[in-house]
């Protein structure tokens, strides 16, 4: 195709996206209004089962399915960079180079938030059920976290901080966890996903049954996720170059140190 | 309302065992062997298969309803939970994919060493969303297993990372898959704001009446992600592409029940959420207008193709477009023929990629121009094995007595001709001839080495000569190949000789677009189905068998002309007129994932524009 036709098919496929969004977005319900049939049902809902945050409530204990479809998508988008990105015949490892030059500054700001950063990732998925938060961002908080090391120029100390096949086993872990507490749901109260542990008083730490349990669960996964989703790409960035033929010295090697 | 009902109880089940499976073999499969993850594997689809079997045979008598966690709506019927519905169709597309689940693995029993356990798992995780999909009572969680069938599919489809056009086929799919996902996910925004609910059977009660401009468009773009995995022209591009580069036990699933799907979740989501509104006027025009396009341009572009994977890619959009324009007239018939058209495709078309498979793993490559003659050099019992059972799997394709596809085609076109449409057996013949006819006529070059040696094998980049193997399989075909694909080909022609199948996709059918009975299910607990009235139709009639028989021979005759067509004189070549077209058409298919994005965009306004009231 020309580059003209691709100009033209281009603007209609535009023009008919936006007006299909205009006619939509113009019909949605004014900004602010009063009617929230879903809203009502679910805070009242999450109230029933003493849990504080409602929106942990709606994803972990009415719709724990959903939650479970998306932590388990996390986990099959794991797999499947971890097959598409496994090293091929023409590529082999180099040696990265462990210490980069980096301002000192970086490195104090790192030290410091570094702890802090895991604290608080840990503070967000444990009290999931209590206050804003949850396990998927807890676990991303935690997982950022911990490549704060990398960003401060501790590559060899981050490779330390996460060992892969272990992370592969917690990531397991996470979804597996999460699929026995919706068993032992089935098994007690007979239904899948029923929250039947003790509900507690809302507000405290132990309230909410179920759900600070799913959230951990959820924690665990994205944690080890995130680690082994961001490992595989800095491998393939920096530790996998392409094999030089036979024989051949091309310089890049060099040039790459 | 029943308290205890184990079934509902269990049918969630069926989707987290494979995700219990996938996970062990993600946390700890790299250091299991192979042959226990293999195995392992084989017994979980198995298992999802036995339980989808259970299922089928309960939803004969009544609907199964799970309800999660118990969060079953109160008095007012609305609620804050997730349900899963089974009834025949549902589930019945559910087994289909474990059944080809079982199939592809027993294909590729030793596949993929190197990648340790992550093929394995990603055929779990894919089983789990295809199952999940089908049974979906909820837009939302609908679009959550699509998600997870995606995700799974993208990797699938780019397994053979060593070769760039596979990641390349992989990106294309992921992307556009990706682009219609958002646009879906914003569709079910708006009917979220729009009614706060996201749950089939309550939708379906609130949207009733609502003839707003509104509910198309939120519809329109719902239906995006659906239709793209359905690969309805123009949603369609990244099919073909994710066919030829996919290893070929994926294909299988893929062709036989994944693009199926697509279709499934625009028809559950119409028949239930949204018969009653404005979408109702103008959803048959669509079908048949976004049909009869696919139809065609598949079938011409299907013969114009000489890799293997990429003609079978068309044939199976073709058939896409014979479904949708089918489903445009003549229900709950055409539905019921087109469910049974489905089964029997998805059985043949099964073991016409395994077929490409082997020839892929015995010689290198699936191009319908080197591999000339190349079935008479598989010597003993295997090449008469390969050779019949593609021969079969391309005559039963084409509609070909007793198998269930012919079977299925001709109650949709006696479903058509009842509606008034006279235009529907001739336009299902015609397509069927043509796609059917294009993997005929490779069956003659490759089986029989018919015609001359083809010209001009370096002068196309589209030739399946780069392909890479698969797997090594040596001097011999192991036999568990030709096992599954001889198996294929027996079960297309045993559905088709199962006593009174065409009355029981009948009720079926009924059962599937009787809104009414579904909220009352979900919503009330009244599982029971209402008895199906009106006449049933009876299977293979004289007529039927005609018309089958007929379409066969032009099939043949189709593959015949290709074949000797360098014998006929000058004037009977395809003039100028023709190849301009095609030639634009092949340009269209550019391969870029930019211009299929752009034709994603035209669909959506293209489809709302058809399906806007007047």
């Amino acid at each position: 195709m020309s580059r003209r036709a691709r100009m033209v098919l281009l603007a209609l496929g535009l023009a008919g996206a936006v007006v299909v969004l205009a006619v939509g977005v113009l019909g949605l319900p004014a900004f602010g209004g009063h009617r929230h049939p879903y809203r009502d049902l679910a805070v009242a809902a999450s109230f029933r089962h003493a849990t504080a945050n409602a929106v942990s409530a709606v994803n972990f204990d009415q719709r724990a399915l959903d939650t479970f479809g998306e932590e388990t998508i996390l986990v099959a988008s794991v797999a499947g960079v971890a097959a598409l990105l496994r090293p091929v015949r023409r590529e082999r490892r180099r040696q990265v180079d462990p210490e980069m030059p980096v301002m000192d500054s970086t490195r104090l700001l790192t030290a410091v938030f570094f702890p802090v950063t895991l604290l608080i990732g840990i503070d967000v998925v444990a009290h999931g059920a209590i206050t804003p938060g949850g396990g998927f961002q807890g676990g991303v908080v935690l997982a950022t976290g911990l490549h704060l090391l990398y960003v401060g120029g501790r590559y060899r100390l981050l490779e330390r901080m996460r060992p892969l096949p272990l992370f592969e086993i917690t990531e397991a872990a996470g979804l597996v966890s999460f699929i026995a507490i919706g068993l032992a749901g089935l098994a007690v109260a007979g239904h899948l996903f029923s929250n039947v542990v003790p509900q507690g008083r809302m507000g405290q730490l132990t309230s909410a049954g179920t759900v600070g349990l799913l959230s951990c669960a959820v924690g665990m996964a994205v944690v080890s996720s995130v680690v082994i989703l961001l490992a595989g790409f800095l491998d393939q960035a920096l530790a996998l170059e392409e094999e030089p033929a036979a024989g051949q010295w091309d310089g890049r090697e060099g040039a790459a140190r | 309302m029943p308290s205890a009902d184990t079934a509902g109880q269990l049918l969630p089940l069926l989707v987290i065992i494979p995700v219990l499976a996938a996970a062990v073999l993600v946390g700890v499969g790299q250091r299991l062997p192979g042959r226990l993850v293999g195995a392992g594997t084989m017994m979980v689809a198995v298992v999802v298969g036995g339980g989808g079997t259970a299922a089928l045979i309960i939803t004969g008598r009544r609907r199964i309803v799970s309800w999660l966690g118990d969060w079953r709506p109160g008095g007012s019927g609305t609620g804050v939970g997730i349900a899963l519905q089974a009834d025949q169709l549902s589930i019945g597309l559910a087994l289909l994919a474990a059944t080809l689940m079982i199939i592809a693995l027993g294909f590729s029993w030793h596949y993929f060493r190197a990648p340790g356990s992550h093929f394995h798992a990603l055929m779990l995780f894919f089983l789990a969303g295809m199952t999940g999909f089908a049974l979906a009572g909820d837009i939302f969680t609908m679009f959550v297993f699509f998600e997870m069938m995606g995700v799974a599919a993208y990797a699938l489809t780019g397994l053979k990372v060593e070769d760039p056009s596979a990641v390349q086929g992989a990106i294309n799919f992921g992307i556009v898959n990706s682009v219609a996902a958002y646009l879906s996910l914003i569709g079910i925004g708006m009917v979220y704001a729009h009614t706060g609910e996201l749950n089939l059977a309550e939708l379906s009660r609130s949207l009733a009446g609502d003839h707003s401009t509104f509910v198309v468009i939120a519809f329109v773009l719902l239906s995006t992600g659906f239709l793209v995995k359905a690969a309805v022209v123009p949603f369609h591009f990244w099919l073909d592409d994710a066919h030829a580069v996919a290893p070929t036990p994926v294909c299988v699933l893929f062709s036989g029940v994944m693009v199926e799907l697509g279709l499934y979740g625009v028809l559950r989501v119409y028949r239930i959420g949204f018969a009653a509104t404005s979408v109702a006027a103008g959803i048959d025009r669509v079908l048949l207008v976004l049909g009869a396009a696919t139809a065609v341009l598949a079938a011409v572009m299907c013969l114009l193709q000489r890799h293997l994977k990429r003609l079978l890619a068309y044939s199976t959009i073709a058939h896409m477009g014979m479904f949708l324009v089918a489903l445009s007239v003549g229900d709950p018939e055409s539905l019921a023929g087109i469910a049974l058209f489905v089964l029997g495709h998805a059985a043949v078309k099964g073991a016409l990629f395994l077929c490409a498979g082997i020839l892929l793993d015995r010689f290198g490559s699936v191009d319908e121009f080197t591999l000339w003659g190349a079935g008479q050099r598989l010597r003993g019992w295997d090449g008469v094995g390969v050779r019949s059972i593609f021969l079969l799997a391309a005559l039963g394709l084409a509609g070909l007595p007793p198998f269930a596809a012919g079977l299925g085609k001709s109650l949709a076109e006696t479903a058509m001709t009842e509606a008034g449409a006279a235009w529907g057996p001739p336009f299902m013949i015609i397509i069927s001839a043509l796609t059917g006819g294009a993997v005929l006529r490779v069956w003659l070059r490759v089986a029989v080495g018919a015609g001359r040696k083809p010209e001009g094998i370096e002068a196309e980049g589209m030739s399946g000569d780069e392909e890479l193997m698969e797997v090594d399989v040596g001097e011999d075909i192991p036999n568990r190949m030709i096992i599954s694909a001889g198996a294929l080909v027996v079960i297309g022609c045993a559905l088709g000789l199962v006593p009174s199948i065409a009355a029981r996709a009948t009720v079926a059918a009924d059962r599937f677009l009787d809104a009414d009975g579904y909220v009352a299910a979900v919503l009330h607990g009244r599982i029971g189905y209402p008895p199906v009235a009106g006449p049933v139709p009876s299977g293979w009639d004289l007529h039927g068998v005609l018309l089958s028989c007929l379409t066969v021979a032009a099939a043949c005759a189709v593959a015949a002309l290709a074949v000797l067509r360098h014998r006929l004189p000058g004037g009977l070549r395809p003039p100028e007129v023709v190849r301009r077209p095609v030639r634009l058409l092949r340009r269209v298919h550019s391969g870029r994932v930019g211009d299929y994005v752009v034709w994603l965009l035209i669909g959506v306004g293209v489809t709302a524009a058809i399906l806007a009231p007047a």
